[in-house]
């Protein structure tokens, strides 16, 4: 159970130190070349799920710029999940345009070579102008992929340091069994953010913003510490990863996470005189929504994994998968968002929520509820991004200072340069980024 | 011109809300006034159960039909409308990104057709 006096996370981890955060790795474009080398060329990179591409020939494409790469992940013939270079063999156009699809093969539009789903070299017209032509060498250049939890994921690195598996397990193995593969209806968000990929991460991953940044919508959601304020239960610092675990207001929609799963709260109710009382149209979500899924969540058992501290008024907890992967589970629907860096001062920003496929009017209208909610609450996390960037790039400070339970941030920042050290130490270059 | 189900013909006056994707009702709650959206949720929210309990009798093919396709935009247009109604008291984020620049992706794979 809860302990009552919990340790300063920072004492917990005093391999993090405590001193102020440097600013540098925010706003210097050669600090985003080193975590090019370093971190997104060297380790696996989520990129999307498996029931995207559930049919043979689906694919998709992921521009993955801080990878220098564009990577077509598509179902092949035989069954598997394959990931290859969107770069013809020949002249080395891209061999799709597109950002998704279904295709028996993959044609360039430049000379019009084929390549079958395995990425096998089938068609070059003309074929007798070359000579000595081996087709059987010239396929589309592999990317190592894996998956996790029907999550796939690519590796540019041509000989990755250790399996999806060694990389994911030390942390997030006690995730295994949550019902991923339930939720099924998908929304999601893009947009491209003038800000440092860390700088966006950092804005979701403490919660010391949420009684400003959240007031007028989920402050109250979550639970307040003793003091008034909103701390995690637990975070978890790993050599890559890290995780928050958090608790919520049982009497919201948003904080409660049994809300729709036959627990209906005592709503808040507001007598505040406007008439329509503040929460009316959460409460009808609520009642229209129960039973409203296709599946039967009330018989979910979640993973032991979740909830890690076993708080009676657990919402949710945040999953960081290094480097840029953030994912949050409830018992009724999961959030996933990437952070793709673009350049040292643009982000894009690819969020999405994920929901049990709706089977009734009511199911639908919660879910619309739940997923207009979110979006506007991701609008106010945004809402800093742009003037946090621009302030750091004033030099007017040089570093920054947090407090303990801003430990991520302070993780996110270590693990990073951790890696530019290592590498460069490792390429012979001397440690210091 | 397919009106709302003759049921709901007392929304007919509000039918403009009732637009197919969150794009454009994310757009038409921006374009609204508060007053507009507080009439707009005065007039569907008490119907919210009578919405639901037509739309999950009717059949699949039923609920494809136009008009029934539309009483359920009305209703999707009162779940965007929520916060501008529960938490903000004004059309936008109060102090929000710039919803414009967030863009949903209406032709998503796994997004709901409707």
């Amino acid at each position: 159970m809860n302990a009552p006096v919990r340790k300063r996370l920072h004492e917990r981890y005093p391999e993090l130190g405590t001193a102020p955060i440097p600013i540098q790795p925010y706003i210097d474009p050669a600090y985003y070349e080193l975590e090019k080398k370093y971190v997104f060329k060297k380790t696996w990179i989520q990129v999307g799920r498996v029931e995207e591409i559930a049919e043979v020939g689906e694919y998709f494409v992921r521009d993955l710029a801080a990878c220098n790469a564009s990577v077509i992940v598509v179902h092949d013939k035989s069954g598997k999940i394959c990931a290859f270079h969107n770069v013809c063999s020949h002249r080395l156009n891209k061999v799709t345009t597109e950002t998704c699809g279904k295709a028996k093969k993959f044609f360039c539009k430049f000379h019009g070579w084929a390549y079958d789903t395995n990425g096998a070299l089938t068609g070059v017209p003309d074929e007798d102008r070359f000579d000595n032509l081996d087709k059987s060498k010239l396929g589309l250049t592999p990317v190592h992929v894996d998956t996790w939890n029907g999550f796939i994921f690519v590796n540019v690195d041509p000989n990755p340091s250790m399996t999806l598996a060694e990389f994911l397990n030390p942390m997030f193995g006690g995730l295994d069994g949550y019902p991923f593969h339930q939720f099924t209806s998908c929304f999601s968000w893009q947009t491209v953010v003038n800000c440092n990929w860390k700088i966006a991460i950092d804005a979701f991953q403490e919660l010391y913003h949420v009684a400003f940044v959240h007031g007028l919508s989920i402050a109250n959601a979550l639970q307040k510490d003793e003091k008034g304020n909103l701390n995690p239960l637990d975070g978890l610092c790993g050599e890559y990863h890290r995780r928050l675990t958090i608790a919520g207001n049982p009497k919201s929609v948003y904080g409660n996470p049994n809300a729709i799963a036959g627990e209906t709260p005592a709503m808040e109710v507001d007598t505040s005189g406007r008439g329509i009382s503040a929460r009316a149209i959460a409460a009808a979500a609520l009642k229209l929504g129960q039973g409203g899924t296709k599946i039967d969540l009330s018989a979910n058992k979640m993973p032991g994994g979740m909830n890690w501290t076993q708080d009676p008024n657990w919402a949710f907890d945040i999953n960081v998968i290094y480097p840029d992967f953030y994912l949050s589970m409830r018992p009724t629907y999961y959030q996933a968002y990437n952070f793709r860096p673009i350049s040292h001062d643009k982000t894009l920003f690819d969020a999405r929520v994920y929901y049990p496929e709706a089977a009734t009017a009511g199911g639908r209208f919660y879910q619309e509820y739940m997923k207009v909610a979110l979006r506007d609450v991701l609008l106010e996390d945004l809402s800093t991004l742009e003037d946090t960037q621009a302030a750091a790039e004033t030099g007017a400070k040089s570093e920054m200072v947090i407090q303990d339970s801003e430990i991520m941030i302070r993780h996110q920042y270590t693990v990073v340069d951790r890696m530019i050290r290592e590498g460069l130490t490792a390429d012979g270059r001397g440690a210091t980024p | 011109m397919t009106a709302l189900p003759g049921k709901f013909s007392a929304l007919e006056p509000l039918a403009s809300w009732a637009l197919k994707t969150e794009t454009e009702r994310n757009r038409n709650r921006l374009a609204s006034t508060q007053s507009e959206i507080i009439a707009f949720t005065r007039a569907v929210l008490p119907l919210a159960s009578d919405i639901t309990a037509y739309l999950d009798a009717l059949s699949p093919e039923e609920q494809a039909q136009e008009e029934n396709e539309r009483l359920m935009c009305l209703l999707l247009a009162l779940a965007e409308v929520a916060p501008s109604v529960e938490a903000y008291q004004n059309p936008a984020v109060v102090d929000g990104y710039d919803s414009f620049r967030f863009r949903a992706q209406e032709d998503f794979k796994l997004r709901p057709k409707l």
